[in-house]
């Protein structure tokens, strides 16, 4: 055998295996129309598989760091280190009464849980697991992340107009405007960064930052001023967008009394979780592969470990730092939210915007740097300093009811 | 082994197009029909809804991705949105519809117009001999081609579009802020 | 399939949405309406590109993008003008809308 051959092999083992197993089903006389749909099922069940898996370990782990972090230890009574939690919390979620308010719109109140986990699912094929390790090549695949994307907003009305509930209702208005307002920073950095590419493709995205600065230094584009404000602003949109702390108002439980998902109970509610977990995980994935590299190596020589590899450890470093601001900030109010949104990010992002066409023309050298670095760096001044005048330390005023 | 997975994508593809177009069409009249005529408004928004996404992907199923994406962000997203939110406030008070759905004196007049037409419509269709095409091979649209036609030939359109939407931003804003009260 | 079922899919779109501009007695069902009959001219656009001599041009494509773009616009200063209207009124009926006054 030959031995330089064997890391090729290895790297590229999904490929490479799903190749053989088609390979031999053809030799066995399988037509192949049914060739192509069992591609399709192999490929579609591996990546499903793969989400199902990692939700059940980060529903635990997430317990967990928050508990480290919060001093006390997490869930640790079911198996090892408590990581058969989630087996518990399925029994659990499955046996719970499904109660579904007698006023309540059926259908509606039905349907939403699908519509919310569908989307959820379907945007993950376009990310690009490893060199060649698309799902759906599409040309347009940026786009057809956020169209489907669009879904959530859906499944969110339908789950809060639903439930007959005022309560539902006014977290559902709430969370559809913040994901709206949220939408448009999220779309304008990942436009930021298919304008320096020149394709909507995620492949290309993640071969266009494949070269080395210097040698050894990785040219991804959080390194660059206007990427990493951008990566900044994708980060925080899509904190919002998976309605995850600090921006978890529409289903924080003292707030209102978990708003669009008041009215669900047992497997409906667990469809709900699943589908923001899967959902976060997807978004992290789109933030790796647009800022990150994909699934490029740091360093030339550490091409050696998989590509697949390296996709899904720095989903894992992205979606473990998630974690560790939603075990540290607080909740902001629907007003600071807003505002933050259409007064902050809104304008950044349009700075980073400019920053990045200012660097392209400027002929990408040390001027170009050094120009963008400005023109992202003046608005974050101005602005940050505008919004954070307002809240100077001084003595307290109390007022007391006459 | 690549090429033999790009054979077997490629073939898949010519098979079964006539059946992804013709399926979601029929989703998307029977959500439009729907649209049309339930009493409970939310219900005909979410199955307006469903047309558009229906919609969406017959253009994509068509070759035109660009556009079919384009129309599940925009309506589904924006525009779908946009209606159920007006619906609720603007809440009437029977929101199922205990009253009459029809405006004026019935549905009758409305009805035979829009039989009318569409009766003219097919005929139209029917009897063109530009019809007829056959189906071309497929056209290929890729997004850099279309954004080389967006930013050279069609530029004023663009910018046009531009000035409207700030126009409408602006407009819908200052319509819908609430009185200051004197 | 030919163009001709794919602008008759377009004709009953298009019948379906004139029939709920013009029966349907809330506003913002007339809007839907005109919403459907905006979509059977987007089909329209997209079938006549696909069928044609030349679809390297991308005309039908492009004509599209800008339909939905203006449609968009349309369905936000509608609705908003329908909102200031009930909040005048206190109904989002066309019937009750029949004063010039206001």
């Amino acid at each position: 055998m030959n031995f330089f051959a064997l890391p090729v092999h290895f790297v590229q083992a999904p490929n490479e295996l799903k190749a053989w197993f088609l390979s031999l089903l053809a030799s066995f006389g399988v037509p192949a129309w049914l060739l192509v749909v069992i591609s399709a099922v192999l490929v579609i069940g591996t990546i499903i598989g793969v989400f199902l898996v990692l939700f059940a370990l980060t529903s635990v782990l997430e317990r967990k760091i928050l508990a480290r972090v919060q001093n006390r230890y997490g869930p640790n009574r079911v198996g090892p280190c408590g990581l058969f939690q989630p087996v518990a919390d399925g029994i659990k979620m499955i046996t719970k009464e499904d109660l579904v308010p007698r006023s309540a719109d059926k259908i509606v109140h039905f349907l939403a849980p699908v519509v919310m986990m569908v989307p959820a699912l379907m945007v993950l094929a376009i990310l690009p697991y490893g060199r060649d390790m698309v799902p759906a090549e599409l040309d347009a695949g940026i786009l057809y992340f956020f169209a489907v994307g669009a879904g959530t907003e859906v499944a969110v009305f339908m789950a809060g107009w639903g439930s007959n509930n005022k309560y539902s209702v006014l977290g559902a208005m709430r969370a559809i405007a913040q994901m709206v307002s949220y939408e448009l920073p999220l779309i304008i950095s990942a436009v930021v960064v298919a304008m320096v590419t020149g394709s909507l493709a995620p492949s290309a995205i993640v071969t266009a930052q494949g070269d080395f600065a210097f040698g050894f230094f990785p040219g991804w584009y959080v390194f660059t001023p206007w990427g990493f404000v951008a990566c900044l602003l994708f980060y925080i949109a899509a904190l919002a967008e998976s309605n995850r702390c600090p921006f978890d108002l529409p289903e924080g439980e003292s707030e209102l009394v978990a708003g669009h998902l008041t009215e669900y109970s047992g497997f409906k509610y667990a469809t709900f979780f699943m589908a923001e977990y899967v959902g976060m995980f997807a978004i992290c994935g789109l933030l790796v592969t647009l800022f990150l590299g994909g699934w490029q190596a740091p360093l030339p020589f550490l091409t050696i470990v998989p590509s697949w590899c390296w996709f899904f450890g720095k989903v894992a470093f992205v979606a473990f730092t998630m974690i560790w601001v939603r075990a540290t900030l607080p909740r902001m109010r629907i007003d600071h939210l807003m505002t933050f949104a259409w007064k902050f990010m809104l304008p950044m992002s349009f700075a980073a915007f400019l920053a990045a066409a200012c660097w392209h023309y400027a002929g990408r050298g040390p001027l170009a740097w050094a120009l963008s670095a400005v023109i992202v760096g003046v608005p974050y001044l101005v602005l940050g300093n505008h919004f954070t005048a307002r809240f100077s330390v001084t003595n307290r005023r109390y007022q007391f009811s006459e | 082994m690549n090429e033999f997975l790009q054979r077997l994508n490629a073939l898949s593809w010519d098979a079964c197009s006539q059946w992804l177009v013709l399926i979601p069409s029929g989703v998307m009249l029977l959500a439009a029909a729907a649209a049309a005529a339930l009493r409970n408004l939310i219900h005909a928004a979410l199955c307006l809804t469903l047309s558009f996404i229906a919609l969406g992907i017959v253009f994509i199923a068509l070759g035109a991705e660009f556009v079919g994406l384009v129309q599940l962000l925009v309506y589904v997203g924006a525009v779908a949105m946009l209606i159920v939110f007006a619906i609720l406030l603007t809440r009437p008070s029977d929101l199922a519809g205990a009253k009459s759905p029809f405006a004026g004196l019935g549905p009758v007049g409305g009805i035979l117009t829009g039989a009318g037409l569409l009766v003219a419509l097919l005929a139209f269709i029917f009897s063109s001999p530009v019809a007829k095409t056959a189906l071309p091979p497929a056209p290929v649209a890729p997004v850099a081609k279309i954004g080389e036609l967006l930013m050279g030939s069609y530029i004023v359109p663009l910018q046009v579009v531009g000035v409207l939407l700030t126009a409408a931003l602006i407009g819908a804003a200052v319509l819908a802020m609430e009185d200051k009260q004197p | 399939m030919t163009l001709q079922i794919l602008l008759a899919v377009s004709a009953v779109l298009f019948a379906f949405g004139l029939v709920a501009a013009l029966t349907r007695r809330n506003a913002i069902m007339v809007l839907i309406g005109i919403e459907l009959m905006m979509g059977a001219g987007n089909l329209n656009f997209i079938a006549f590109w696909r069928f044609s001599a030349h679809p390297e041009a991308l005309t039908g494509i492009l004509f599209a993008i800008f339909s939905i773009a203006v449609a968009a616009a349309e369905a936000a200063v509608g609705l908003a003008i329908i909102i200031l209207v009930h909040r005048r009124i206190k109904s989002a009926n066309v019937d009750d809308a029949n004063q010039l006054k206001g």
